[in-house]
Formats: structure tokens, sequence, C-alpha cells
């Protein structure tokens, strides 16, 4: 813990120090740097970098014109988040409908969620422009050299390359990830739902309802926490056995491969290969066709008599074996066909690693007699376990979002028998994520699905930075080396 | 919290109030001074796209000289319309197909025009009012296509209905006339008789036989009383035992939601409940044998009842948001109007709604579609909210699967109630 806690310290002191620099210049600076308080080129022009100057300036004049010409019609709106209902009234000269200057929720939402970012970097940007101006006064003072703009633009390509190269994929991750995931966030505490959906109907702030809701807390949504809870239950289970039984698998499997006994390994690895480059689409269609009610399996099952005697111990009583059309039947079948989807992946990985375990600890353990049961279990599982650890934890992670594999095999397929996880448009077989698919896709609650996906985000990462803290944790490397 | 519930409900009320006040139109003469440049988009089914392609044609052939039209025409299945409308209203399509069922999900989200305002455009062009329209069509389906006691699309087709399909070599025509009968013919013949229980718009015929109702509230609500006592004085215990009965018979062979295609050229079947889009499948499963008639009787407390069935209708709709919206009305108007209902059969043997073209010797001459056309005699309008779907389908699943019995009719009562709790649980 104690990497997390002076992390933690360094990171609230460069912030400290960030503000505390900006306070200084404002103080000690001449009345260049202080013009450039309102005039952000001030201090640049000054020290003739007109060039940086203009382009400061336009900056400006561009974060002004929006934040006065274009942001105000909807961040004003962002408390209410709208109050006028869209209207229409036919007229039948133009033969068009006449709308009404009516409020779009959603729109109001993005554009103001955007507004925030705008403005938080231009916060940044202003603070770290008067620190910048007041670093030139200083060198001025001093009669240090002041770089020309090419100057700058040569820093940029040499000793501050880093600021280059990461400029469009942090411009990318603030665009395509913090933008839409503040969003997110934001639309668990409003009400837009089906019956509040823009541009027709507006959705306003409902504070922690949702959460309230989906955490059994009764409401509108009685049995939302009754499926929540055996959601959450099962999608762990899940995630569990998904990742333990595809590791353990790929590992026997590789090693089998690799057995100096097989013959023909690569022909063998390739016949799983091919399991990967068929899409899943399509295999693990087929795969629910086969399992069917009434597919092939069921028929085969039925002919010689398994689905009988499976019948006279009670084990069904139907008339077929609900491979994947009752609770427990399709949670034991989801996991066996994951295993046949996920090991190749596994065995690749596993090959790699298995390749490199250090040949001398595995011949000494030999001469000192350990067989290969003793081998496998005291030198190989542990290196494995010990280079493939984080691909583990990340595994874990992905197959709690793992959508494909309970998808394909169980939507419009699998109907419960439970009415009370019907009545939340939830089944035994759901994920979280497939539940909030359903949710957003066939009952637009996207309310409750931000909610839920906030949920799914905080479990995530705390798993993983648990999970990596331990990893991490003392100098187990040097225990291969 | 609970009276800020209510306030925003008297809120949304009163908004609603005002755009209902709102959904009038202002009268007057069109102009006629200069045409119009108007653009369209229309989306249909993938399969209809050549023939819609020529109803474009033809409609800009008819009004060609009032604007300059450029419509174009996109590719969007009936059953999936909704989805992907709903997804951005703005962006979607000017006229669109739907399926009957998806219209008080539209309607909730403002995505379909009142026709009723367009009453004025289509009386001026089209020389027939939204009266006309609705006198054209079965009543049936104009009640499909209104909601609140409002006009909201064109009918297209009456086809979206399910009946009986057999195979009339191994069961005789007094066979199918009763699910008794029909099951114990198929028991004989070694086959099956194939229905999908797990779905709340097939298992509703058995209630809707019975007397039993389910409607929509104006706030988007279900109504449903399949747990109470129905118009006919039978308790919803009591039709649930004669579908347990019938579920329970070796002969019966309960299909899932979707699978009825191919259990039906599984050759295991000798009798389905489906519709006309499997009239294909069944014709190359039954042979020289295929044949369709309305649904059977069931037993019901030792009487024979007629099982009754959802009428489904496809519907033309015009987007809220239309940019045009009189002239994609009138488009609208046109794909469905009595000539293009008649080509819609000819070319797709799509069942029309259009009583005119309904009664043509052809229609009559097409098995499924008259079958279809009996049994509609027995069809309800099954308007219903999204909430409906998931409790009901786990109904039927509970009784195909054994988990509701017969003689335990404290357990069928607890059942019925928490499906009723679920379908009519508010809309959020």
């Amino acid at each position: 813990m104690g990497k997390v806690k002076a992390g933690f310290h360094a990171f609230f002191k460069s912030i400290g120090g960030f503000f505390k620099d900006f306070g200084e210049a404002v103080v000690k600076g001449d009345l260049f740097v202080k013009l450039s308080l309102l005039w952000v080129g001030a201090g640049y022009a000054r020290r003739k970098q007109f060039i940086k100057a203009i382009l400061v300036t336009i900056i400006q004049v561009a974060v002004i014109a929006y934040t006065f010409g274009f942001a105000p019609e909807y961040v004003s709106k962002f408390a209410t988040l709208g109050t006028v209902q869209q209207e229409s009234v036919f007229n039948l000269q133009t033969m068009k409908n006449e709308f009404n200057d009516y409020d779009h929720s959603f729109l109001i939402l993005l554009i103001s969620v955007i507004s925030f970012v705008i403005w938080f970097a231009w916060l940044l940007f202003y603070i770290r422009n008067t620190t910048a101006v007041y670093e030139l006064q200083k060198r001025a003072k001093e009669g240090l050299h002041i770089n020309t703009f090419i100057e700058d633009c040569k820093e940029l390509l040499n000793q501050k390359f880093h600021i280059t190269l990461l400029f469009l994929p942090v411009l990318g991750v603030i665009i395509f990830t913090i933008i839409p995931l503040l969003i997110l966030i934001l639309v668990a505490f409003t009400n837009y739902d089906q019956q509040h959906m823009p541009p027709s109907s507006l959705f306003t702030w409902t504070g922690l309802t949702n959460f309230i809701n989906l955490f059994g807390g009764g409401g509108i949504t009685v049995t939302f926490g009754y499926a929540f809870v055996r959601i959450l239950a099962w999608t762990l289970v899940w995630a569990f056995f998904s990742t333990a039984t595809t590791y353990i698998g790929g590992i026997l499997l590789s090693l089998l491969i690799n057995n100096k006994k097989t013959k023909a390994p690569k022909i063998w690895r390739l016949l799983f290969v091919i399991t990967i480059a068929v899409p899943q689409f399509v295999s693990l269609l087929l795969v629910r066709n086969f399992f069917a009610d009434g597919g092939i399996v069921n028929t085969f099952c039925a002919n010689i008599g398994l689905t009988g005697w499976l019948r006279d111990i009670g084990l069904i009583s139907t008339s077929y074996i609900p491979f994947l059309t009752a609770p427990i039947w399709a949670h034991i079948m989801i996991i066996f066909i994951n295993i046949w989807v996920g090991v190749p992946y596994q065995m690749l990985i596993a090959t790699g690693v298995l390749m490199n375990i250090p040949a001398e600890q595995l011949e000494s353990a030999r001469i000192d007699g350990a067989n290969p049961r003793q081998i496998f279990w005291h030198i190989t599982m542990p290196y494995m376990l010990f280079v493939t650890g984080p691909s583990l934890v990340t595994d874990f992670v992905k197959n709690i979002n793992n959508f494909n594999v309970i998808y394909l095999l169980t939507a419009n397929f699998f109907v419960t028998a439970n009415q009370a996880m019907a009545n939340s448009q939830a089944k035994e077989t759901d994920l979280l994520v497939t539940w909030l698919f359903t949710l957003t896709q066939d009952y637009y609650n996207y309310k409750m699905a931000s909610a839920i996906g906030i949920v799914v985000f905080v479990i995530c990462s705390l798993f993983t930075l648990v999970a990596f803290n331990q990893m991490i944790k003392g100098d187990r490397e040097e225990m291969f080396q | 919290m609970r009276k800020f519930k209510k306030i925003a409900a008297v809120a949304v009320a009163a908004a609603m109030t005002l755009s209902l006040a709102a959904c009038g139109s202002k009268t007057g003469t069109p102009s006629t001074t200069e045409k119009q440049d108007v653009t369209l988009t229309m989306w249909g089914a993938e399969e209809d796209q050549k023939m819609l392609q020529g109803m474009i044609d033809s409609f800009i052939a008819k009004y060609g000289d009032k604007a300059n039209f450029n419509i174009q025409l996109g590719v969007e299945s009936e059953s999936t319309a909704k989805d992907v409308v709903l997804t951005d209203i703005e962006a979607a399509a000017d006229v669109y197909a739907f399926a009957s069922d998806q219209l008080p999900d539209l309607v909730n989200a403002g995505a379909l025009l009142c026709i009723d305002d367009m009453d004025g455009a289509l009386k001026s062009y089209a020389g027939k009012g939204v009266a006309d329209v609705k006198a054209a069509n079965a009543s049936g389906s104009v009640d499909a296509a209104s909601y609140n006691n409002k006009f909201y699309a064109f009918p297209m087709s009456a086809d979206n209905g399910y009946f009986l399909y057999y195979d009339s070599k191994l069961v005789s025509a007094e066979d199918i006339k009763t699910w008794d009968s029909l099951l114990a013919a198929a028991g004989k013949a070694g086959k099956k008789v194939g229905m999908t229980f797990a779905s709340g718009w097939y298992n509703a015929s058995f209630f809707y036989g019975a007397g039993f109702t389910t409607g929509l509230n104006a706030d988007g609500t279900t109504t449903i009383d399949f747990n109470g006592k129905s118009a006919d004085g039978y308790t919803g215990v009591q039709v649930t035992k004669s579908m347990i009965n019938i579920a329970a018979n070796p002969a019966f062979m309960a299909i899932a939601d979707g699978d009825i295609s191919n259990q039906i050229a599984g050759g295991k079947l000798c009798a389905v409940v489906s519709g006309t889009w499997d009239a294909t499948a069944a014709q190359a499963a039954f042979g020289d044998g295929y044949a369709a008639t309305k649904l059977p009787t069931y037993t019901l407390e030792g009487k024979q009842v007629q099982q009754g069935s959802v009428a489904g209708f496809k519907l033309v709709g015009v987007n809220a948001y239309s940019k045009n919206a009189g002239w994609a009305a009138l488009l609208a108007e046109w794909i469905t109007n009595e000539e293009n209902q008649k080509i819609r059969f000819t070319e797709r043997e799509i069942g029309p709604s259009n009583i005119a073209a309904a009664s043509s010797d052809a229609v009559a001459a097409n098995i499924a579609i008259s079958a279809l056309a009996e049994q509609s005699a027995y069809g309800v309008v099954q308007l219903v909210g999204g909430k409906f779907w998931d409790p009901t389908a786990t109904f039927g699943k509970s009784i195909t699967d054994g988990k509701l019995k017969a003689d335990d009719e404290a357990g069928i009562q607890k059942a019925l109630d928490e499906m009723v709790t679920g379908v009519t649980s508010p809309v959020e």
C-alpha cells in the first residue's frame, strides 16, 4: 500500500506546485505578465514571440466566441435539461410541419459536458500560460536566450518530442472516451428512458433514484434489486469459471501438444487454431442450434435413451434435455462451450511461455528425481502464473464483460421461467453487460443501463486494482532468476 | 420523492395536453405558384425493394407536376423498424413500414406523425380524406393503426397473424376442429402438433378465446386481466389448466419463438400454429397434404371454446420530424392504396388490408391467406406496451416446462398474479 500512498502524495504535490507557480507569477510578474491575464498573448508579444502571441490569441478568441456565442443556449439549461416541450403545427400551404423552438435534453447534456471539458482545458492552459510568460520574464532579466518560434517548433521535435507524440492520442482519449464516459455517468442520475426520449419529450435530473432502485430500494422497479443480485452473482461465477477453465485447459493442451511423444504437433495446433479463425457469430450460432430443444444433440440423446434415463432419475421433467433453455443446464453448457472457444487462445499463449521455461531448471529437477507431476506443480505452474498473471487479471475482467458468448448463445433463445426476473427484463443467463444491452436496445431504459454500467466499472476497476497490487508486491521476480 | 413524482406526472400530463391541442392544422388552400423541391426517404423490407421502387415511380408519375421529387429508398425490415427509428428519430426515414405491435412505442416516443392532421393535405392532393382511408381498410387494421383515438399510420397488409397449418394426409378435416382430436390424431400418426407457448403473442390466444382482454393506457402502461375473471365467466386459472393439459399431451411440441420454420422442416410435425411467413416451409414439408385453416377449439371447463388469436398488420407511418410531412403522408397513402396492395399480393403474396383488394378471387384461392382471413373473425388487435413481452413469455415457458401443475390452482394463480404485476408495471 506504501506505493499507492506515495503516488497520491506526489500527485497532490504536483497540483499544489502548479497553483503555487501561478500565484508567484501573478504576484511577481511585470506589467505584461499581469496584462496577459486579460490578453494571453501580451507576455509573448513583449518578448517578441509574435507568432506565439497570435496563436494563443486565436485560441482565446475561439474560446470566448464559443463561451458567449454558442454554449449559453445549452449550458444555461443544464440545471433543468430543458423545459420547452416539442410542438408542431402542419401548414397546408407549404406542406411542411412547423416546429416551436423546443429543447432537446440530450443535446443540452452533450453540449454542456463538452463545454465543461473545454473550459477545464482552457483553465489549465490559462494558468500554464501565465507561468510560462513569467518564466520568459525571468529569462529576460537574467539575459538568457529567448526562443524564436522556429526554435520552439524544433524543440517540439527534439527535447519535447513526447508532447508532440502524445498530443493526438490524448485528444482522442478525451473525445472518444472521457466525454462519452462523463455523459454515461450523468445519465445514471436522470430519468432518460422510454417515457422521456428526446426530441419529443424532455428528461431531467432525478438524483440517486436509479441507484436506490438498483440496490433493491423499491420504488417503481420492484424487482430490479432482486434481478441485479442474481445477475451479479452469475456474472462473477461465470467470470471465475470461464477464466479458470480456459486457462488450465490451455496449459494442459499445450503441454500435451508440446510433449515429445506427440506426433505432428503442428497439425494439432492448427486444428485448434481453426476455432479462432471461424467467427464466433458462425460457430456459436451453430452450436446453439445443435443444443436446441429440438436440435441434433437432443435427437441423438433421445434415440440412445439418455433423455429417458435422465427423466427417470428426475433430472429433467421435459421430453428433451434443456441444454440451453433451463437455468442450471444453460449455465454449465455455456461454460463448457466457452472452453471450446477460449482454450485455443490460452494454448497459444501457454505455448509461447512454456518454451521459455529455463531448460536447466527442468533438467535439474529431473536429475533430482522429480516426477512429471511434481515438475508441473512446482516449476511449470508457478512460472506460468508469474508470467501470465497480469493477463489472467485482464482475462477475468474481459469475461465479466464477455458479451459475445452469452449473447450469441442465449439471446432470443433462453426464456426465463422466473417471473421476478422477467419483470425486470432479465434472465438467469444474463451477465450485467447483456442485461444492460437488453435494457437499452429493447426497452430504451438508458438511465438504469447507465447505473448498471457504473456498477460494472466499479467492480472491474476494484478487482483490477487489488489483483495487480497483490501481484506486483514484493520481489517475486527474483524467484525465477 | 413521491410528491416530486406527482408533480412530474402533472407536468407531463399538461405537456401532453398542450401537444394534443397543438395537433391541429392550419386551414387554407395549397399554393400553386411554384414547384417545391421535395426530398423524401422511405424504408421498406429488403425483399420488397424492387416493388417499392415501382410504387415510387408511379407516385412521381402521378404527382410530378405538383413538386420536384427526389425520393430515396432504403432497406429496413418492418420487424426491426422501431429499434432503428428510435435510435435517432430525426435521422430516420420520412416514410417507413413497421409491424403494428410497434405502434405504441413509436407513438410514445413521438416518432409518428398524427395522420388526422394530414386530412387537408390528403383531400387536396389525393382526393380522399382520412375517413376514406379508414373506410377502405379492414376495421381491425384501422384499430391497430390507432392509439388514443388518433390515427397514426396507413394500413399496408393484413398478414401478421397465425392460424393452423396441417398435413391433410395425416389428420382429417374432422380432427382439426378441436385440440383434443387433433392431438389424438397426431399421436396415432406418430407425429406432433407444434405451437409456441413461450411468447405472449401466441399464448394470449387461449385467453382471448375465453374473453380476456389486454389494452393500453394513455401513459404507455399495459392493462391485462388474465389473473381475474373474463367477460365470458372463465377464470385465468381455468384457462391455464387447459393450456397445461394441451402442453402435457405427448403429441404436443412446444416450439421456441423463432424456431418454428426449423421445426416444420424437421418433419416431426403434422400440424403447427404459425403465420403466412411459414407458408413455403409448410408447403415443402406437407407436400400434397398442405392445408391451412383457423385454429381449433380447446376444452375449457368441459366446454369447447374457440381459440382466439392476435390480428397483426403491417403499417406505413410518417416520421413526425419529416421535413416534408405533407408529401411524406401522400407517399405513405400511395404505397398503401388499393392498387398497390393488389400489386403487393400478386408480386409477394402479402395479404391485403384493403377490403376491396382482399375480396378478389386470387386472394381467396391462396390457402394460407384465406385461413388467416377465416381466423381473423376470432382475432384480437393486441395493443400492448413493451412490458408485456418478457413476463408473458416466462408464463408460457413455465407451462411447457412443467413448472406449473394442473392440480396446483394456488400456484397457477400466483404465477398469473406475478405475470400481471410485471406486465402492468409502470413504463420507465
